[in-house]
């Protein structure tokens, strides 16, 4: 059976308002846009998110982008940083989700389960106009049912979903075909968010800066600087915390603590993979982890039981909380990599806790 | 052959069912794509959301197959390595499980042994330890499957029954994702070797690295992707990494990264426009790369080779799909991509057709479910 409730009706400019309406009494609108047809719900209203989650039939624990009328609107709900702050004004209004820190100020189940929220700003004017006259966010979901096809028009839609959804729709605004534009993509900022400022600066005992001129110069830095503190080895293990921008060399000084520790595989960048064992030298990327704690999962504590390993963190100050507390286990060995002024120039210093 | 195949090996959970090198239902449960932890990973999070997942992942792929596991499935294919240890342990203990509880004698054998109960405790005794083991060899075969050798294979997947693309081996193939860069020659299904691979980042790796030192977020390639094709690839110059490498067997990307970054530096302050060309400039050096490395080879190459495949994340990428076009139609080399893109990231549905192939001669069904364990350090060749 349709609800007879359902109403399609052709965009016009007096379909703004009864959109609001509906919105605000909690029900579900499809509306054009310049993506895909999209499904809106007032993402502040428990029973109209619930609605929703009927609606799309989609798994429970997958969040759902929400779309404001301006960056201003967008505070509200999310905490930018410098990052997300460039794309806003690079990229929006348009076909780009922006993934921030969200300010839990939605339904549940609208930010996902991290406490990050997509946000988009669309470049079709009617759906900026029915958020700034709704005055709070709605979700911006295709209004496809979960793994059926992406819907460039109504019978898209209709042809694929039951009666029973049907019948959470209330209203259906028809601009016709809408021309094939793929979905937004989606773009994440929070990992730039300064993670290592929180945790306050590294502060040496002894500090020591030497110039690098190439990428062989690093690696031979580092077997000089393992060299230097070999003799720990076997009654510590010894943990190489490399810090540094991206491209700065830090998988190229691991490269040379590979090559001293004669590893005969090539040592690449742990980037993906997070970790990398390569016999007696264990080399993990940081940069991807969400929280310090992610250290452990990785088998952090298993691998420095071993008194001859030797380890090397890239990105180490996005988890340095977790390294510190193995300051009576192991051999902490902080070592910042800086660019220099000329084009191979690295400027590298280091220290022990 | 009808197999059901699980992947864990990353961020997707995935199932899929596949007949021979057909596609009958792939579902991936991203936990990308719908935002929750796109860059960032949490691996026991993301272990846990595998957990949650897999069960409805499994019975969704089941389900848009219409295929029951108990009588339709033949087989189960599943990922062992390489990737996140403990994400691969939650695909692999599921298809474990699934092997020993569905099978079509179980049922049948459990009432047999009810009825023998009244047998003599001896005779009993010994029937029992004889349907043990006839039990495990009812268990569903399971066949481990290298991730890699899957994303390379992928091109082979076909949306109908046999309607698989004409290759003939030896071949070459590359896999470009966000974890690897092999250059590979197949010299049939199962024996490979590996021509060039990277020595730093791999190549989805640096366009992600690329896109964020553009203040893109991170992993920012599909969008580097993307914004690429409105600038200009000659508006900026950056130096094409190993060129002056005799014999090319190597990729690297570190040094394209620095000067990336010393060149944005140096336009800073970023408008749309030099982001664009930014974008298309680096783009089109990183690909070019992979096609002087390609060339080479080829060129150095004794067995006579007609067909490329190419696969991974990276292979979804138009402009490198037109690239490896036009440098391989002198040579008359076929390429092969994925019929669809949602085969070009980790999906399950490669995992299946890569078992299937590598099954047809038989010697892989006959692992025993003790011996397969993940390996997150796998290796192709």
């Amino acid at each position: 059976m349709y609800n007879s409730h359902m109403r399609i009706i052709k965009e016009n400019p007096n379909i703004i308002k009864l959109a609001v309406d509906a919105l605000k009494q909690g029900g579900l609108v499809i509306f054009p846009s310049e993506t895909t047809y999209g499904i809106a719900a007032d993402a502040t209203n428990p029973m109209a998110i619930k609605k929703l989650n009927n609606y799309k039939k989609r798994p429970i624990g997958k969040p759902y982008s929400v779309a404001v009328s301006n960056i201003k609107m967008a505070e509200e709900y999310v905490s930018l940083n410098n990052t997300a702050r460039n794309i806003y004004k690079e990229f929006l209004p348009g076909p780009v989700t922006v993934v921030s820190y969200g300010k839990h100020k939605l339904t549940k189940g609208v930010e996902s389960e991290t406490g990050t929220l997509g946000i988009r700003i669309s470049s079709y004017a009617l759906v900026c106009q029915i958020v700034k006259d709704l005055r709070v966010p709605i979700t911006a979901t295709s209004a496809n049912a979960s793994y059926m096809k992406r819907p460039y028009k109504i019978s898209d839609i209709l042809g694929n979903i039951s009666d029973k959804q049907k019948g959470l729709v209330d209203l259906i605004i028809d601009a016709g075909e809408l021309p094939h534009n793929e979905p937004s993509t989606v773009i994440d900022t929070t990992l730039d968010d300064p993670v290592a400022l929180r945790q306050g600066e590294i502060k040496f005992t002894d500090k020591n800066e030497v110039l690098s001129r190439s990428e062989e110069s690093t690696q031979n830095i580092a077997k000089e600087l393992f060299q230097k503190y070999e003799s720990y080895l076997g009654k510590r293990p010894i943990i190489f915390a490399l810090t540094g921008e991206m491209g700065s060399g830090k998988t190229q000084f691991t490269k040379g603590l590979g090559k001293v520790l004669e590893i005969k595989e090539e040592v690449v960048s742990p980037t993906f993979n997070l970790v990398i064992e390569y016999g007696k030298l264990t080399h993990i990327d940081a940069w991807r982890l969400q929280k310090p704690e992610g250290l452990e999962t990785l088998g952090f504590l298993k691998t420095i039981e071993d008194k001859n390993m030797v380890i090397a963190i890239e990105w180490a100050d996005r988890v340095m909380s977790e390294i510190k507390k193995q300051r009576e286990h192991a051999l902490i060995i902080w070592v910042k990599i800086k660019y220099g002024k000329k084009e191979n120039e690295r400027l590298i210093s280091w220290g022990t806790l | 052959m009808i197999i059901l195949s699980i992947d864990t090996s990353c961020d997707e959970t995935s199932a899929a069912v596949t007949d021979k090198t057909k596609v009958i239902s792939n579902i991936i449960w991203s936990q990308a794509s719908q935002h929750a932890d796109f860059g960032g990973v949490m691996p026991s999070l993301a272990q846990r959301l595998h957990k949650e997942r897999i069960d409805w992942v499994v019975d969704r792929a089941l389900s848009t197959a219409h295929c029951s596991l108990s009588t339709d499935i033949d087989a189960i294919a599943v990922t062992v390595g390489p990737g996140l240890a403990i994400s691969l342990e939650v695909g692999i203990s599921k298809a474990k499980e699934l092997a020993q509880k569905y099978n079509d004698i179980l049922p049948a054998l459990k009432s047999g042994v009810s009825l023998q109960r009244r047998m003599t405790y001896q005779r009993s005794i010994h029937l029992r330890s004889k349907l043990r083991s006839v039990l495990e060899c009812c268990y569903k075969p399971i066949i481990p499957v290298n991730h890699i050798e899957a994303h390379l294979l992928s091109p082979l997947a076909s949306p109908s029954t046999d309607h698989r693309p004409p290759t003939t081996f030896p071949a070459l193939g590359l896999v470009v994702s966000g974890g690897n860069t092999q250059l590979i020659l197949i010299e049939k299904i199962g024996k490979y070797k590996i021509l060039a691979q990277t020595v730093d980042d791999a190549l989805g790796e640096a366009l992600d690295k690329a896109a964020r030192l553009l203040g893109l977020g991170y992993p920012g390639g599909a969008i580097l992707e993307k914004i690429a094709r409105v600038g200009n690839p000659d508006a900026y110059t950056l130096p094409s990494p190993l060129i002056d490498d005799k014999i090319k067997n190597r990729f690297s990307y570190s040094g394209l990264k620095t000067a990336m970054y010393r060149l944005i530096e140096k336009e800073k302050p970023l408008t749309k426009e030099k982001i664009y060309n930014l974008a298309a400039s680096f783009q089109e050096v990183a690909f070019d790369h992979i096609l002087n490395v390609l060339s080479y080879q080829i060129n150095h190459q004794p067995l006579a080779i007609s067909h490329f495949l190419l696969g991974g994340g990276v292979a979804s990428n138009n402009l490198l799909r037109s690239k490896l076009r036009k440098l391989l139609r002198p040579y008359e080399i076929t390429l092969h991509v994925p019929y669809t893109k949602k085969l070009c990231g980790d999906n399950a549905a490669m995992i299946g057709v890569c078992a299937y192939l590598k099954s047809r001669n038989a010697k892989n069904l006959n692992a025993k479910l003790k011996s397969i364990d993940r390996e997150p350090r796998m290796k192709i060749a």
